[in-house]
C-alpha cells in the first residue's frame, strides 16, 4: 500500500458530538459566562422583570381566589333556605318539598330539621352565644333549595312564600339584590384586576424590552464583531437570547418564590380566615402560580431578547 | 463595480481582481473610496451597479441570511482591532474559527489558534485579555483571527493606523508571510514608507476611481502619492 493515498473512514458520530458540543457551548455555556460577566449591564432589567413579574403572580393570585370567591357566592345565593313553622305537619312538609321539586328550575332539595338547623348555628363564627343563650331551639327547619339559575332564585321564593306552612316571620333566606351587589363589586374588582394585569403586561414588556435593548446597544461592538468574522445570524442572536432567558428565568425564580412564599405565608397565618377570603388557594395553587410567573419570566426575557435581537440586527 | 451613499458617489466603475498569493497595497487620499471598496468585499454593503466576486460567491447577490457563508471566506482586520474585549487573545482567534465552522472540535480550535497566535509571534499570550496587550500586539491577535481559518481573501482597513513605523513594519512582514501562504491580501494604507519599501501592487483611487495599478516592483518612490 506504499504510496496509495488512504481516504480515513468518516466518522460520522464523532462529527455529530462535536458539533452537539459546539451548540451546547455556543448558546448556553458562552452565553451564561457571558450573563454573569454583563450582569452590570443586565441588572436593571432583572430589577424591573423581578417586580413586576412578582406584582402579576400576587394579581394572579389574588384574581383566582376573586373568581373562586365569586363562585362560591353565586351558589350559596342560588341555595334557596325557606324556613318552616314549627307546627308544620310532615305531609305539609312533603307536599312542600314535593311542588318544589316538581319546578324544572330546582336542582335538588335538602330537608334540614331543627336540631341540624342549631348544630350548624353553632358551627358559624358567633352564633354559638346565640344559639346557647335561649333554652329552647330558636332555629326553624327548612328546605333547603338549590336553584339552577341563580336568576329563578326570585320566582323560587315567591313560589315557596305561597305555603302556609312556611314562616311567616322570615319565610325565606332570599334577600333581593344581595348577590347583584357581591357581583357587581366583584365584576368591578375583575375589571379593575384585567386593566391591572393588561397595564402591568403592558409596562412589564416595555420596561424589559427596553432594559434588554439597552443591555444589546452596550454589546454593539461586540454583536458587530461577532458578524464580521462571519458568525451566522443565529450564532450571534442565540446567546442574547439564551441570555434573555437566563435574565427572565432568575427574575421568574425570584418573582415566583416570593409569590409562593406569601401565599404560603397567608395560607398558614391567616388558617380560617384566610381560607374564607381566598377561597382554593391551596399549597399547590400557589406552586402553580409560582411556576406560571417562571414560565413568564423565561418567555418574557427569551421573547424581548429576540425581539431586540432582530431590530438591533435589521438596523 | 460602482457604490453611492446617496447622492454622493463613492465608488466609480472600478474593475479590480486579487490573485491568490498576491500582497496589494490599496491607496488613495482620505474619501478616495478604500473602506467602501473593502466593505464591498467584505459584504457589509452592495455595489449599486456592477459585481462583487469573492472566492467563487457573488457577493452582491447575497442575501443578509447568506452573509456569514462570505465572511467565513474573508479574513478582515481593522485600524481599531475590534477584538471582543471579554474573550482572551486564544478565545478570540478561536472564536472566530468556530463561528466559521462548527465541526471544528473546541480541542482542534485550540490548537489551530494557538498555531497562529505563534505564528504571529504571540504563542505565549493566549490568556491575556486584549486590555492587557499593546496595540501591536492586539493586531497580531487581529490577524491570527483573521486567518485562522484559513480565508482566500484577506483584506486590512489602516491596519497600522495605531501603531508607530516598527511595529507597522513588523506587520506587514506578517501580510507578506500571510501572502506568500497563497492568500490573496489586500491592505487599505496611508503608509507611503511602508508602501515604497516593500515595493507590491498598488492600487490607487482617487475620488472613487481607480487611477492606477502599479505592479508589484514597479512602484518607484511613489512621491506623486504624498501630493494626491
Amino acid at each position: 500500500m506504499a504510496g496509495d493515498v488512504v481516504k480515513a473512514k468518516f466518522r460520522r458520530g464523532h462529527l455529530v458530538r462535536v458539533v452537539a458540543a459546539n451548540l451546547v457551548r455556543c448558546l448556553f455555556r458562552d452565553s451564561a459566562r457571558s450573563w454573569g460577566r454583563n450582569f452590570g449591564a443586565t441588572a436593571p432589567a432583572l430589577g424591573s422583570m423581578t417586580l413586576l413579574l412578582l406584582m402579576a403572580g400576587l394579581v394572579g393570585v389574588t384574581g383566582f381566589a376573586l373568581h373562586n370567591l365569586e363562585q362560591q357566592q353565586a351558589e350559596q345565593a342560588s341555595l334557596l333556605h325557606v324556613y318552616l313553622r314549627d307546627d308544620a305537619s310532615d305531609p305539609d312538609v312533603i307536599a312542600l318539598w314535593d311542588r318544589l321539586a316538581a319546578d324544572p328550575r330546582v336542582a335538588r332539595i335538602a330537608y334540614t330539621n331543627k336540631d341540624k338547623a342549631l348544630a350548624r348555628a353553632q358551627s358559624v363564627p358567633g352564633l354559638p352565644e346565640l344559639a346557647n343563650a335561649s333554652e329552647s331551639n330558636p332555629f326553624p327547619a327548612s328546605l333547603d333549595v338549590q336553584v339552577r339559575n341563580i336568576n329563578d332564585v326570585g320566582a323560587i321564593d315567591a313560589l315557596a312564600r305561597q305555603s302556609s306552612i312556611v314562616d311567616p316571620v322570615v319565610p325565606t333566606s332570599y334577600d333581593r339584590g344581595a348577590y347583584q351587589r357581591i357581583q357587581a363589586i366583584l365584576f368591578g374588582l375583575a375589571v379593575a384586576g384585567f386593566a391591572f394585569v393588561a397595564l402591568l403586561g403592558f409596562v412589564a414588556v416595555t420596561v424589559t424590552m427596553n432594559s434588554i435593548k439597552a443591555a444589546i446597544h452596550s454589546r454593539r461592538d461586540e454583536i458587530a464583531i461577532m458578524q464580521l468574522v462571519g458568525a451566522p445570524r443565529w450564532m450571534v442572536r442565540g446567546p442574547f437570547v439564551v441570555e434573555g432567558a437566563i435574565t427572565g428565568g432568575v427574575a421568574g425564580l425570584v418573582a415566583g418564590g416570593v409569590t409562593f412564599g406569601l401565599a404560603l405565608a397567608g395560607i398558614a397565618g391567616g388558617s380560617g380566615s384566610f381560607s374564607q377570603f381566598a377561597p382554593g388557594v391551596t399549597a399547590a395553587v400557589a406552586a402553580v402560580a409560582a411556576g406560571v410567573v417562571l414560565g413568564a419570566g423565561l418567555a418574557l426575557g427569551s421573547g424581548s431578547s429576540l425581539l431586540s435581537m432582530r431590530r438591533h440586527m435589521e438596523s | 463595480m460602482s457604490h453611492s451613499y446617496g447622492s454622493r458617489q463613492a465608488l466609480a466603475d472600478v474593475d479590480l481582481g486579487l490573485h491568490p498569493g498576491e500582497l496589494t497595497f490599496l491607496v488613495g487620499p482620505s474619501g478616495a473610496g478604500k473602506t467602501t471598496l473593502l466593505k464591498l468585499i467584505n459584504r457589509e454593503i452592495r455595489p449599486t451597479a456592477g459585481a462583487v466576486w469573492v472566492a467563487g460567491i457573488a457577493a452582491h447577490r447575497l442575501q443578509p441570511s447568506n452573509v456569514a457563508q462570505l465572511r467565513r471566506r474573508v479574513g478582515v482586520v481593522f485600524q481599531d482591532f475590534k477584538l471582543l474585549p471579554r474573550l482572551t487573545a486564544l478565545e478570540n482567534v478561536a472564536f472566530a474559527l468556530q463561528a466559521a465552522d462548527l465541526r471544528v472540535s473546541g480541542d482542534e480550535a485550540r490548537e489551530r489558534s494557538v498555531d497562529a497566535l505563534e505564528a504571529v509571534g504571540l504563542g505565549d499570550r493566549g490568556s491575556a485579555f486584549p486590555t492587557q496587550l499593546s496595540g501591536g500586539q492586539q493586531q497580531r491577535v487581529a490577524i491570527a483571527r483573521a486567518v485562522v481559518a484559513q480565508p482566500s481573501v484577506l483584506i486590512a482597513d489602516e491596519p497600522t493606523g495605531n501603531l508607530d513605523q516598527d511595529t507597522a513594519l513588523e506587520i506587514m512582514d506578517l501580510f507578506e508571510d500571510i501572502a506568500a501562504w497563497g492568500t490573496a491580501v489586500l491592505v487599505a494604507t496611508h503608509n507611503i514608507e511602508i508602501v515604497t519599501r516593500l515595493q507590491r501592487r498598488v492600487v490607487t483611487l482617487v475620488d472613487g476611481r481607480l487611477v492606477r495599478d502599479q505592479p508589484a516592483g514597479q512602484t518607484g518612490r511613489m512621491a506623486w502619492l504624498a501630493t494626491s
